[in-house]
């Protein structure tokens, strides 16, 4: 199933499918590529950032650009 | 060689490494324009007194904040400074995608793998030989808070040299 970053759960783990053209080269260097592994860590409040690990890192994305990332989710 | 660029993506030692090299003499100077501050210090390379400066940590080359403008700002600046890039040897994936950039804008590069001992806990091993074989560009394995690798770092900081990204492309067999 897919779905974007921003919709994924607390500890929902996926790999990363899409991710808007425009955006690729600006997340590239945070290690966040298509086809790479991602768990989501932490979810802010009130349309907040959230916290993703990649390569066992965390890194935290603003909610505008985890809505242009879609995800491959299990089930 | 009269300046030496300490840059990194955020959080790798990149200012733990400016202190251990500039002997901790930081000044702390302000960038015109912005409010992100950056440290100027200065080294022996060689028995020669050379300006080290700590850039601000910066993801990539494609800015996406004011402090990356500055490091942006400054790498095109100090257009015959080297570029000692520092890389979270246990996050070596993302660090290498900014050494990658900064080789193929052209700049002089040393690569410092440092958090060798974080790495280490992690179980990462990292071949630095092979790593510079495939890059062409000397590579370095420190833990700057400890002291490691820092000595070998200085004597090797005058073999830095700019690479073309096709020779490593074809190299790593990549298109």
């Amino acid at each position: 199933m897919e779905k974007k970053l921003s919709q994924m759960l607390y500890e929902e783990e996926g790999r990363i499918k899409k991710i808007d053209p425009g955006l690729r080269a600006q997340i590239a260097g945070m290690g966040i590529r298509e086809g790479k592994e991602i768990k989501m860590m932490t979810k802010q409040p009130i349309k907040g950032p959230v916290v993703v690990n990649v390569d066992r890192s965390n890194t935290s994305i603003g909610l505008g650009l985890a809505d242009k990332i879609i995800v491959e989710v299990e089930k | 060689m009269n300046k030496v660029l300490l840059m990194g993506q955020s959080n790798v030692g990149k200012s733990v490494l400016f202190n251990c090299l500039s002997g901790g003499g930081a000044t702390v100077s302000n960038y015109p324009g912005t409010t992100v501050d950056f440290d100027k210090g200065r080294m022996a390379i060689d028995g020669k007194i050379v300006e080290i400066i700590d850039v601000p940590g910066t993801f990539s080359l494609q800015p996406k904040d004011k402090a990356e403008e500055v490091a942006l700002k400054m790498l095109e600046g100090e257009k015959d400074a080297v570029v000692l890039c520092v890389i979270d040897s246990s996050k070596i994936e993302r660090g290498l995608y900014l050494a990658l950039e900064l080789i193929e804008k052209g700049c002089p590069v040393i690569i410092a793998l440092n958090m060798a001992d974080v790495a280490k806990d992690a179980n990462i091993r990292i071949n630095a030989e092979k790593l510079e074989d495939l890059l062409g560009v000397p590579v370095v394995t420190t833990v700057a808070t400890m002291g490691e690798g820092l000595k070998k770092l200085v004597e090797r900081m005058k073999e830095t040299r700019s690479v073309k990204i096709e020779g490593i492309m074809k190299s790593v067999g990549g298109g």
